[in-house]
């Protein structure tokens, strides 16, 4: 019995047919195949090498509408009617947004302070900014900043969250919105890591306010645009004024506002004591940025000269800091 | 004594072992090509899969580790029976150690928990495929070769470190429990036997047994080193082809060829590995690998003394391509390199890290990039390094003048050895001569170094011959290394990536 189990299972050896013979020696041929495919495919391959440079980062795109450099100021009524009259001596917001454009706004939101300490851009100008876009036929306006303290706070303390919000506008800071890579050239910039909305905006609405600052004499809006990088932007500190100069060479903004309504006169850019704060109730608006910040300078009774980088912008060719020669009367 | 297969399986075993113990030494011999001595250790496959999986590349020589894994899908474990250093070992210490108990049967059948190894492997895979790379914590060529390069080789030339000592201890419980079973780790523990047992299952070449003459005398089962009981069952992703068995049978029913498996013939067993199982690991993997990584402060907040060889990839790949095999450890002439433990967190276990007090970064040495058989450490020129007449391009950290230890600015006490040692050209450190006014009132001129950073190439020199005991008065961290746009302390041209 045993002997004719064991012939029956020889001859079933013998009788191996081609089916067998494929799935015996198919899956390991296919094996073969498919990790020689594998390895010639991926051999001496670099890897996500993360330092290897990057394809083709794109530079800022120009926001400007208008190049003709000017600027008007007003003063006196409070920020929205203040800058109601400064935009419509420039020709009214329609000249700078068209129907459908996506804008950001910029103000200076960069610390956890209430709007009486100046260290923030004035909550109520920033609004009124947004419903000026909105009404000029913006399909969407965004105010962000790369806040320097909790961005939480910094938005909801200075009023600047709920007042954009109030006025339709949504809000980013470093924490939502997303990165975008922008190559902005010049000597000591290069390719840097911003927030997502700066890339993706049609029109760009710069909003500083007016402070002291120990390095850089005085902040105002090209100082301001540290607040669109992300990324360890503590070094431009080590060159501020070439950095400063270089980054206003980059992104250059459809207007400026200068927000006086507030000054702080020491102790920026944080502040802090009421004492530190001189109430000026004045707004510039400035296609021209380095004449609006020479404007800024003033309001701190400071001569432009006084500002190293404004020396730097103007040789690069960003403007004039004589702002009374560009001035139209608001 | 007739020369048989098995006399050639154990030549090959010996050939290998001793290749594999010899180009250890050849690390650090500059006569030979870096990366012919780190040959055995490209070839694994588990090091080629573990970097297809991590970096989605086949380095240099992990081709040839592919090419292992496709034989494997003909012929089964051969890489394991034939090749494997530490199967090699354990036998030895099994056959000198427990020369009667390796031959009982019962040590040699085939255990349900021997799949152990395959919830290792999926594991290790799968951490490997979110970017951290651990197999060489336990895969046999990469844990015994780091042992040899960081606790056995510096018993003759110094610098044994604790990751050394660890990698000693585990290399050592391995051969200890081979006494007690044989080969209990490939058949338990073996990433990478597990791995080849998955493709040796495809194998149509193997250990064939002829129902016919077999009586099931069992006496086949005693010599096995897989303990995959080539009667009956036989498991094929468990033989490691040692080949024993073929000479044990007194029927002469085994041998070694075309495995035919007629259609009413056995069947492979199923690996024992239920499919809730397997899931339940590669999900606990996938929760577990991102925890590891922030166990050390994760990519943002590394130590500052967690300084990497020159030409180490940036963190992340870094991470995803070191296999720990510590062959830099052992071709750093200096001796400064050392497996790690706990400056670059869990999952930085065992990478290589440089500590200047133990030695520093020769500036016209390139060996750790040549012997990586990775490429995690890239290979640069010896020309990168050097900064002569300006900037290096490749940098692996800044040293920083401590002014409260420094023995002319807190002791005013002459001493000038860092400017004296620094190789660049000019000096990164620099004197500033004064003349200071001792505590009773004598003057003593003193030159005081200072550092100029942007011409620092983070080499250690400084560090490891400053009088000033344990903790120098200069000291390297790693900010400035190149390989790390981030880690910087100085603006440049280009800071971010260009």
């Amino acid at each position: 019995m045993a002997d004719q189990e064991h012939s029956q299972v020889e001859s079933l050896y013998r009788r191996i047919g081609r089916r067998d013979l494929l799935r015996l020696w198919g899956r390991p041929g296919l094996t073969a195949l498919a990790l020689g495919a594998l390895g010639a495919s991926l051999v001496g391959r670099a890897g996500r090498h993360r330092l290897s440079a990057p394809s083709q980062v794109p530079p800022p795109p120009d926001w400007r509408v208008q190049t003709d450099p000017a600027l008007a100021a007003a003063a006196g009524n409070g920020p929205a009617a203040n800058l109601h009259r400064a935009v419509g001596a420039l020709g009214g917001i329609a000249r700078f947004i068209r129907k459908g454009e996506t804008v950001l706004v910029k103000p200076n939101c960069g610390w956890d302070r209430m709007p009486e300490q100046a260290a923030n851009t004035n909550p109520e100008l920033v609004a009124e900014i947004v419903r000026m876009c909105l009404a000029a036929g913006a399909r969407r306006v965004t105010v962000a900043d790369n806040t320097c303290q909790d961005p939480v706070r910094c938005f909801r303390r200075s009023g600047i969250g709920q007042a954009a919000r109030q006025a339709g506008a949504r809000v980013v800071h470093q924490g939502i919105g997303g990165a975008a890579s922008l190559d902005l050239g010049g000597t000591v910039l290069g390719v840097w890591s911003v927030l997502k909305v700066l890339a993706e905006a049609d029109r760009v609405i710069n909003v500083p306010i007016v402070k002291q600052h120990s390095l850089a004499v005085a902040t105002l809006g090209m100082k301001n645009w540290l607040g669109v990088l992300l990324g360890s932007r503590a070094r431009l500190h080590q060159r501020i004024h070439q950095s400063v100069a270089e980054l206003g060479a980059a992104l250059r903004p459809t207007l400026t506002v200068v927000d006086a309504t507030r000054i702080l006169t020491a102790g920026g850019p944080t502040g802090g004591s009421l004492s530190l704060v001189r109430k000026a109730d004045a707004v510039a608006v400035s296609t021209d940025p380095v004449a609006a910040d020479a404007w800024g300078a003033e309001q701190l009774r400071l001569s432009p000269m006084a500002l190293p980088y404004l020396a730097v912008a103007e040789r690069l060719g960003l403007g004039t800091p004589n702002w009374r020669s560009v001035s139209r009367k608001a | 004594m007739r020369a048989t297969a098995r006399h050639l399986r154990i030549a090959s075993q010996a050939a290998f072992l001793l290749a594999f113990l010899a180009l250890v030494w050849l690390l650090a011999e500059p006569r030979v090509r870096g990366e012919v001595t780190s040959i055995l250790l490209a070839i694994d496959p588990l090091t080629s899969v573990g970097t297809i999986l991590g970096d989605w590349t086949v380095p240099r020589w992990a081709w040839i580790g592919l090419i292992i894994l496709a034989l494997t899908a003909f012929a089964g474990r051969f890489f394991c029976g034939w090749v494997c250093p530490l199967g090699t070992l354990q036998q030895l210490v099994s056959r000198v150690a427990s020369p009667r108990r390796r031959l009982l049967l019962e040590r040699n059948r085939y255990r349900r928990w021997f799949a152990t190894k395959y919830m290792i492997l999926a594991i290790l895979l799968v951490s490997a495929a979110l970017g951290s790379l651990h197999t060489g914590w336990l895969d046999p060529i990469a844990l015994l070769h780091r042992t040899m390069a960081s606790a056995v080789r510096p018993f003759w030339h110094g610098g044994v470190s604790p990751g050394g000592w660890i990698s000693f201890a585990m290399v050592a419980t391995i051969l200890l429990l081979s006494a007690w079973m044989p080969r209990f780790f490939c058949r338990a523990l073996c990433p990478l036997g597990a791995l080849l047992g998955l493709f040796a299952r495809l194998a149509p070449i193997g250990i064939r047994r002829d129902e016919a003459a077999c009586n099931d005398c069992k006496l086949c089962l005693i010599p096995c080193q897989g303990a995959d009981e080539p009667l009956g069952e036989h498991r094929v992703s468990e033989c490691h082809l040692c080949l024993n068995c073929l000479y044990s049978c007194p029927e002469n029913g085994l041998g070694f060829g075309v495995r035919a498996q007629p259609a009413t013939g056995v069947r492979e067993p199923a690996l024992d590995v239920g499919r809730r199982r397997f899931l339940l690991t590669t999900v606990a993997a996938v929760a577990v690998t991102p925890v590891l990584r922030a166990a050390g402060g994760g990519l943002q907040a590394r130590s500052a003394d967690a300084i990497r060889p020159p030409g180490a990839l940036g963190e992340g790949t870094f991470l995803a391509r070191c296999i720990t095999c510590g062959a830099c450890v052992a071709a750093c002439p200096t001796g400064a390199l050392l497996p790690d433990l706990g400056r670059t967190g869990v999952d930085g276990l065992f990478t290589p890290v440089l500590v200047p007090r133990r030695g520093w970064c020769e500036p016209s040495c390139t060996r750790c990039g040549e012997v990586c058989p990775t490429g995690a450490i890239a290979e640069v020129t010896a020309k990168a390094k050097q900064a002569i007449n300006g900037p290096a391009e490749v940098t692996i950290g800044t040293a920083f003048v401590d002014r409260g230890r420094c023995l002319p600015w807190a002791m005013d006490t002459p001493c000038i050895v860092c400017e004296e040692m620094c190789p660049t050209s000019p000096k990164a450190v620099w004197l500033q001569d004064v003349e200071a006014v001792k505590r009773d009132g004598s003057k003593v001129r003193l030159q005081r170094p200072h550092l100029q950073p942007e011409l620092c190439t983070g080499c250690g020199l400084c560090e490891n011959r400053c009088p000033v005991g344990e903790l120098a008065a200069i000291r390297v961290s790693s900010v400035g290394e190149s390989r790390d746009p981030q880690n910087r302390l100085l603006q440049q041209s280009g800071l971010a990536v260009r």
